[in-house]
């Protein structure tokens, strides 16, 4: 629709709605193959957001912030009005956070609380429902062993339904599954006058993958050059 | 008014035949017991009677007289599965159904809308829905039911004309004994020579009626195309029911799975006639030697697949076994529209509903129907309390629902996700003058390097003991020579320590 068109518009609220929801063909086309991440210094870094229609994973220790990147990325996947799933192992989704602010008429967050055994099966059906931009598997705290088979049929279903699927780990998982891939290293930060007081939480996040030209280039890197990263903060609220 | 009449010869038969479908191929006849009597032939199939099976005679003779029959045993179950199957034939295509013994009756005149190419093919329509429940029927469209009635009789498949020298016509050839079954009242018509209904329709009414009573009057009225009898529909009932008896006792889990697979998928054959799909199901179980197990097996979204069903159930079985073996299966499914739903135009499109629906109920199936929703808020200060909200399956919005959402204010920096520990974990706190010094837990043992704490928090004191009573908490946030950091908390009463997870 063009600027034109929207002036034949006679009430000023409709074209303004109309034209909040105009975007020009190159940022669009620029932006299909990717999805925020929420975080702009991570969007910067993986060039655009989480790949779409693929399987990405976030690596860390614990305290090393994965939580708070899945978060954010639902977030954002939520205020651009798509659907979204968390696969939560142990259901340890914070309430209170998850509570927090709400989107009024958004599309509310399908929270799945499994075991580790179900968790892949889980994520399988949420993702060949079909419809759900963004997908997160939280296996941050599960010990199992998950077959190279489960991660293609992960794959193929997110390929084809162009579902995001963040796998969130306490090590790599994915390997070559992974179109895009982040580890993620963190140390908290107390406010030292006085009494101590837990503030947040600063991360530092490699670039491990991300697609296949990159992955070629992070390869390359591992061996000598340093990987590609950048800082996060995540403050603490409570 | 046009009536379609629906006729299920040998109804109970046919019944007992639904959950045995591959016996149709072969002889089959239906045992009745009346009284202390041995159990006698009561019903068969065309195959049995061409075979030398006649009524009345016990299964020796029977099977002696027809070695390939097979027998059934009459079950009230499957009478009344059977009975109410034989309604939904006709809610398939009628808001309301009459039904009289083996035959149901219900207005066809909107039909024609949705068949135009003419009456015959909605009678072949009900009779191919009636033959996927199961049923061997015969069909008939006419402008009386008593028309309608005599047509089944003569005819698979009929279409009385709807003027009634046509009606007329159409009934005169047929014979007496098709307009009524009272054996005194034909033998009395053949004595007159009045073998079909044409030559009944000559004689004056009054005369017959003087001399057969009205029972004769109503069959001289029937062979003219007149036919008084109201039409007394019904709508159909809140929920829908199948059962079986069992011919002995189930102990275990897997044979109970198959029986309930035969009832979900006859129950579904149901709803999905009716355009309906299943919200809900009842389960009633008939233990032995006495007993009743009655359980609701929650469905997280109306679904048209049996084998989320009978996943569903077989869980909520494994959960909780029947205390004893199992000798009879009630299932009571509560039908659910499945709306269609406009999506919104600027917003990226959701799950279609129907697959929504079905993925959830397989989730609920897979992870049980409380951990698939989404997160809602509870009243509580406790830091752990959460409680799972159902997920809209109609539309893409929350509004008016709990159920909460996960995003970042403008401009607000991203916050830190606590992953709890639910319950919190009890776990051995080494303490020194200034906090907490050392932890071990089942998986997590450090020192500590630094905390932060602690902060009191204490709530619900207005609660009795037994609602879990009110509670005071010192919390800590510990960062871990493991490099985590800790929230942990030490109860105010028992003075033990917990963690409550860890930030992340």
């Amino acid at each position: 629709m063009s600027v034109r068109a929207l002036e034949l518009v006679r009430d000023p609220e409709i074209a303004a709605e109309i034209s909040a929801h105009l975007v020009s063909l190159e940022r669009l086309s620029e932006e299909r193959g990717r999805r925020a991440t929420g975080l702009a210094a991570l969007d910067e870094l993986l060039g655009g957001g989480w790949p779409r229609a693929a399987l990405s994973e976030i690596s860390g220790r614990r305290s090393s912030g994965r939580t708070a990147v899945v978060r954010a990325a639902l977030a954002a996947a939520i205020s651009a009005g798509e659907s979204t799933a968390l696969v939560d192992v142990g259901g340890t989704l914070d309430a209170h956070a998850a509570m927090s602010t709400t989107v009024p008429n958004g599309p509310p967050l399908l929270w799945i609380r499994c075991g580790a055994a179900q968790a892949l099966k889980a994520a399988d059906l949420v993702v060949a429902a079909g419809g759900f931009g963004t997908v997160a598997l939280d296996l941050c705290d599960a010990r199992l062993r998950i077959p190279d088979a489960a991660w293609v049929r992960l794959r193929h279903a997110a390929r084809a339904q162009g579902t995001t699927v963040l796998v969130a780990s306490g090590a790599r998982r994915l390997g070559a599954f992974a179109a895009a891939a982040v580890d993620l290293g963190g140390a908290p930060a107390f406010d030292t006058e006085g009494r101590p007081l837990f503030a947040r939480l600063e991360v530092r996040a490699h670039r491990l993958r991300n697609g296949r030209m990159q992955a070629a280039q992070s390869r390359s890197s591992t061996d000598g050059e340093q990987l590609p990263c950048v800082s996060l903060a995540f403050t603490s609220r409570s | 008014m046009r009536l379609a009449c629906v006729y299920v010869p040998q109804l109970a038969l046919q019944a007992a035949l639904r959950r045995s479908p591959e016996a149709r191929e072969s002889p089959s006849a239906l045992l009745t017991i009346v009284g202390k009597n041995r159990p006698r032939v009561t019903e068969l199939d065309s195959q049995a009677r061409g075979a030398g099976v006649r009524p009345g005679m016990t299964a020796a003779q029977a099977s002696a007289t027809c070695p390939r029959l097979r027998l059934f045993t009459a079950t009230a179950a499957d009478a009344e599965a059977g009975a109410a199957a034989l309604c939904d034939v006709g809610y398939a295509f009628a808001p309301r159904v009459e039904r009289d013994g083996e035959r149901i009756y219900f207005a066809a005149d909107d039909l024609s809308r949705l068949y135009p190419q003419g009456e015959q093919a909605i009678a072949q329509a009900v009779q191919a829905h009636a033959a996927r429940l199961g049923f061997g029927a015969r069909v008939a469209l006419a402008s009386t039911k008593g028309s309608a009635r005599v047509a089944t009789r003569a005819h698979e498949l009929a279409v009385v004309p709807a003027d009634r020298p046509g009606a007329r016509a159409f009934l005169a050839p047929l014979p007496v004994h098709f307009f009524t079954d009272d054996a005194e009242l034909c033998a009395a018509f053949r004595r007159w020579g009045t073998r079909t209904a044409g030559a009944v329709a000559v004689l004056p009414t009054n005369a017959v009626a003087l001399r057969l009573g009205p029972a004769g009057a109503t069959v001289a009225r029937l062979a003219r195309g007149e036919d008084d009898e109201p039409f007394l529909p019904q709508l159909p009932p809140d929920a829908l029911e199948e059962a079986v008896e069992l011919d002995y006792p189930v102990y275990e889990l897997e044979p109970l799975a198959f029986v309930l697979r035969g009832l979900c998928d006859r129950a579904l054959e149901r709803l999905a006639g009716r355009s309906l799909a299943c919200a809900g199901l009842t389960l009633r179980l008939t233990l032995d030697p006495r007993g009743l197990d009655v359980r609701e097996v929650p469905v997280a979204a109306p679904t048209r697949e049996a084998k989320i069903l009978v996943e569903l159930a077989r869980l909520d079985l494994a959960r909780r076994p029947p205390e004893a073996a199992v000798v009879g299966v009630h299932l009571i499914a509560l039908p659910a529209r499945v709306r269609a739903t406009q999506l919104d135009i600027l917003r990226p499109s959701g799950p279609a509903p129907n697959r929504l629906a079905a993925t959830l109920a397989r989730l609920a199936a897979l992870v049980g129907p409380e951990n698939v929703g989404t997160p809602a808020a509870i009243d509580s200060w406790r830091a752990e309390a959460i409680a799972v909200a159902a997920y809209p399956t109609t539309g893409g919005s929350s509004s008016g629902s709990s159920g909460g959402t996960m995003t970042a204010q403008p401009g607000e920096e991203p916050g830190l996700c606590l992953r709890h520990r639910r319950p919190p974990e009890e776990i051995e706190v080494l303490m020194d003058r200034d906090g907490p010094a050392a932890l071990r837990g089942a998986e997590t043992t450090a020192r500590i390097l630094v905390a932060a704490g602690p902060y009191r928090l204490s709530g619900e004191w207005w609660r009795d003991a037994a609602e879990g009573g009110s509670w005071a908490r010192d919390y800590w946030d510990v960062h871990a020579s493991d490099g985590a950091v800790y929230r942990l908390h030490r109860d105010g009463r028992s003075g033990r320590f917990y963690l409550d997870g860890y930030y992340d």
